[in-house]
């Protein structure tokens, strides 16, 4: 439980970590929050050599109006974005998922940019990302370059930045008035999601106008249902109606099979789920 | 009419683990009286045997026929070595195991029956007015009252009301399905009887000792073997002092769990500290009252036999109600200064108590659990939950009350959460905290616990023990009401931990016209052959449904 000896530098600018970077290679590993780094390093599952945190690089933090998006910078922790007025008007999404990860001590360290990078597909924060078309804002030595979030997640822990870069922030689309809701499925509260769906959904006078739906833990990296956003455009927001486009949510999936459900167990939540979470996100 | 069951595999934590294949077997006749019982174990010691590694289901062995007159009883038991971590006494160790199989077999008879099961366990069960009763295992229960506390159950549970919307939601087909589940547990405590311990070939015997000694300041030091962890027998042994001397709770300083300090013990286990060490403090504490007594005719110029002592103070009986009398505390001093100690009276009031029991005792009480199964996606909610146990008299309500919400916790995580999951390699897959499913309080609701009492016939306490009880009593009671839940679907089983996935499972099989409510993969545990399993049946043994399935046949 005590990490490898590392080196440790805590630089002040964008600049000079991406200057740490540059120097140690792949023996960097970059610390926002620690709430998966620290645990990573207590069990020794890595052991890089220089620590570079950027949680006191000011640039980065904050929740800031970008007109018609918003931009959440890498130093912003999940109770940055539950506190943040912007958040509420504009990414209920966001808000609502960010709401149902751990604990109020994890939720006050971690960081959305953080969890991102991380990619751990049973995080919480990927699934309402990509549905609401984030864009990553990815620092390297090059200078700045944006990513969609459908182009983000590459595998398993893995993502498009690459060695010598930073994610400095992600911006999302403001999706005002939509309904929201991440429906969390778990055995016990302070659990990994087994499976989760992140529905965000206009809809005028009982119809569904727009609906974006992403899933957590459902393959190697956070889902989208595009198949089913686009067949729940035009439905009434009721049961009957949207009960079977939704349950076909998990169809082509290809998620886990571990000891909280068989694979098609998750398949199958997927389904009941996404039409829960979309019917409360339409406020049937 | 013989219900059979089939095999329910214990596991809980590493260690100690419990872990057995339970095969039971109930005779009863069409009005539902029990007529036998027949229980044949297959225990996993694990790779080596702990402290009392082969004791777990030895004493189990005695609690399978429960609160009911069972007129017939055969057990048999195999035990085999793993290689996975041993077994060994955890919170219950031998009883929560059998309570859990004759509690889910009461409810499995009930539904053969068409009967409520609360019903069917009353037809069976010791009636209050036939205490002390020996039961079919040789034990003899010398008091509980099981009507009094059912009643009470009832009563704060909403028995009748929660059946009424279990109906309707039946009825109407909610998604959501209402299952009550029941628990009239008992347990033998206060372990334990030498004599009885040497009948098993335990290694050591049941007492407990206790020193009590009076301080010249009048403060009073006490010596236990029962070593508390948390419990609180500092709280409970000082008040049973201040009781017994009449001294200030805050006088008393109770010392253990230093060999230097309390050299002779054997510990708290098996809800036997209060029961057998709280026992051997009064009579320690009653010694030194007695050896007080010439000391204070002595000083009062009056006989021996015309004393009385209450209250921390010696008074002559019949002198008047304005006499002054001598305090046990004044006595102190003067037997430590000695200047003027009646001849031949050696200068100390301390004394030493060993006691050991004759008996066990035996608490009861009557849990009930609401479960709301979401039948779309298998996930269990409780809904309420009611304990009223009878635990005997009590010395401290709320340490009590701690010992019952934790002990239910421990059980319901059983029922719902925990497991140690082993790979066919015998490698332990759940090794985490995350991957255990360890509940918090975030999990967890609201218990409403209550007490009857019938006192302990066997201490001058009163005193049944507690420190088991929730997590004995709870683990059926969850598995019994999440069984229920689904019951109209033809589901008669569902194995512990019942997680989500199983819960699903067994309804899909259900709604697939099968019937395998518990699937192999939660039992990686024995993929041969069972070895005491003399009537494996046309299809068994194999994997893990070696025994037939039917929740009961004619």
């Amino acid at each position: 439980m005590i990490p490898a000896p590392f080196d440790y530098a805590a630089p002040a600018t964008v600049e000079e970590a991406l200057a740490l970077l540059a120097e140690h290679g792949d023996e960097a590993k970059v610390l926002a929050g620690g709430q998966s780094l620290l645990p990573v390093l207590r069990m020794r599952l890595n052991a890089p050599g220089m620590v570079v945190d950027i949680s006191r690089i000011e640039g980065l933090k904050g929740i800031t109006d970008e007109r018609d998006s918003i931009r959440i910078g890498a130093g912003a922790t999940y109770q940055d974005v539950l506190d943040s007025d912007l958040v509420t008007e504009h990414l209920g999404l966001l808000r609502s998922a960010v709401k149902e990860i751990a604990d109020p001590q994890i939720r006050h360290r971690g960081t959305v940019c953080g969890a991102l990078v991380h990619a751990d597909p049973a995080g919480d924060v990927g699934a309402p990302v990509l549905a609401l078309e984030g864009r990553m804002v990815v620092q390297g030595p090059d200078g700045e370059r944006e990513v969609p979030a459908s182009e983000f997640f590459v595998d398993l822990f893995e993502t498009a930045v690459g060695e010598g870069e930073l994610l400095t922030a992600v911006v999302l689309p403001k999706h005002t008035g939509w309904g929201s809701h991440y429906e969390k499925f778990v055995r016990v509260s302070h659990q990994w999601a087994i499976i989760g769906v992140a529905a965000t959904v206009r809809a005028e006078g009982g119809t569904i106008a727009e609906a974006r739906v992403g899933l957590t833990n459902m393959g190697a990296t956070p889902l989208r249902a595009s198949e089913v956003e686009q067949a729940l455009v035009g439905l009434p927001a009721t049961e009957e109606a949207v009960a079977q486009v939704c349950a076909r949510a998990g169809e082509g999936t290809d998620p886990p099979s571990d000891l909280n459900g068989q694979a098609d167990y998750r398949r199958h939540l997927a389904g009941v789920l996404t039409r829960r979470a979309v019917l409360t996100a339409a406020g049937a | 009419m013989q219900v059979d069951r089939d095999p329910q595999r214990v596991a809980a934590v590493r260690p100690p683990r419990r872990d057995q294949w339970q095969k039971l077997t109930l005779a009863a006749r069409r009005d539902g009286t029990v007529t036998g019982l027949k229980v044949e174990l297959l225990a996993d010691m694990g790779a080596y045997l702990g402290l009392v590694t082969p004791g777990v289901p030895i004493l189990g062995a005695f609690m399978y026929n429960a609160i009911y007159k069972f007129p017939a009883y055969h057990f048999t038991c195999t035990n085999v070595f793993t290689n996975k971590t041993w077994t060994d006494a955890y919170r219950g160790a031998g009883r929560p195991e059998a309570t859990f199989a004759i509690e889910r077999l009461m409810d499995e008879l009930a539904a053969e029956l068409g009967r409520d099961p609360l019903e069917v366990r009353e037809q069976n069960w010791i009636t209050h007015e036939e205490f002390p009763f020996t039961s079919v295992c040789g034990l003899e229960y010398d008091s509980g009252n099981y009507e009094a506390a059912t009643a009470r159950a009832k009563e704060l549970f909403g028995y009748d009301e929660l059946r009424a919307e279990q109906a309707r939601r039946r009825e109407s087909g909610d998604r959501v399905q209402l299952g009550i589940g029941v628990s009239t547990f008992t347990e033998m405590c206060g372990l334990a009887p030498s004599r009885v311990l040497g009948s098993l070939d335990y290694g050591a015997g049941g007492w407990e000792s206790a020193s009590v000694r009076m301080l010249p300041s009048g403060k009073v030091e006490v010596v236990t073997g029962a070593s508390a962890h948390g419990q609180g027998h500092e709280t409970a042994w000082s008040q049973i002092v201040a009781d017994q001397l009449g001294v200030p709770f805050e006088d008393v300083e109770v010392l253990h769990g230093d060999t230097q300090v309390s050299p002779r013990g054997l510990d708290t286990y098996g809800s036997r500290s209060l029961v057998v060490g709280g026992q051997a403090v009064v009579q320690a504490a009653q010694r030194v009252v007695e050896k007080a007594k010439p000391l204070a005719a002595h000083l009062l110029e009056a006989n021996v036999d015309d004393l009385e002592f209450s209250s921390g103070r010696f008074r002559v009986r019949g002198a008047g109600d304005d006499q002054e009398g001598i305090g046990l505390t004044d006595l102190a001093l003067k037997v430590f200064t000695a200047h003027d100690l009646p001849d031949g009276m050696e200068p100390t009031l301390d004394a030493d108590a060993t006691f050991d029991p004759e008996n066990f005792s035996f608490p009861h009480g009557t849990h009930l659990c609401a479960m709301e199964v979401d039948t779309e996606t298998g996930q269990s909610r409780m809904r309420s939950y009611v304990s009223v146990d009878d635990v005997g008299n009590v010395v401290n309500p709320l340490i009590v009350d701690g010992q019952i919400h934790g002990g239910l916790v421990q059980g319901i995580a059983q029922a719902l959460w925990e497991e140690a999951v082993y790979d066919d390699q015998g490698t332990l897959v759940s090794g985490s905290f995350v991957d255990y499913t360890l509940p918090t309080s975030a999990d967890t609701i609201s218990f409403v616990t209550d007490r009857t009492v019938s006192p302990a016939t066997t201490n001058d306490l009163g005193a049944k023990g507690v420190g088991e009880a929730g997590a004995i009593a709870s683990t059926p009671a969850v598995v019994n009401a999440v069984v229920d839940a689904v019951r109209p679907m033809g589901i008669h089983d569902i194995q512990m931990p019942c997680t989500p996935e199983r819960v699903w499972r067994a309804i899909e099989d259900s709604r697939q016209g099968g019937s395998t409510p518990t699937e192999d993969s939660a039992q990686p545990h024995f993929t041969q052959d069972a070895p005491n399993q003399d009537d494996p049946g046309p299809d068994g043994p194999a994997g893990g449904t070696a025994y037939p399935q039917e929740g009961g046949r004619a």
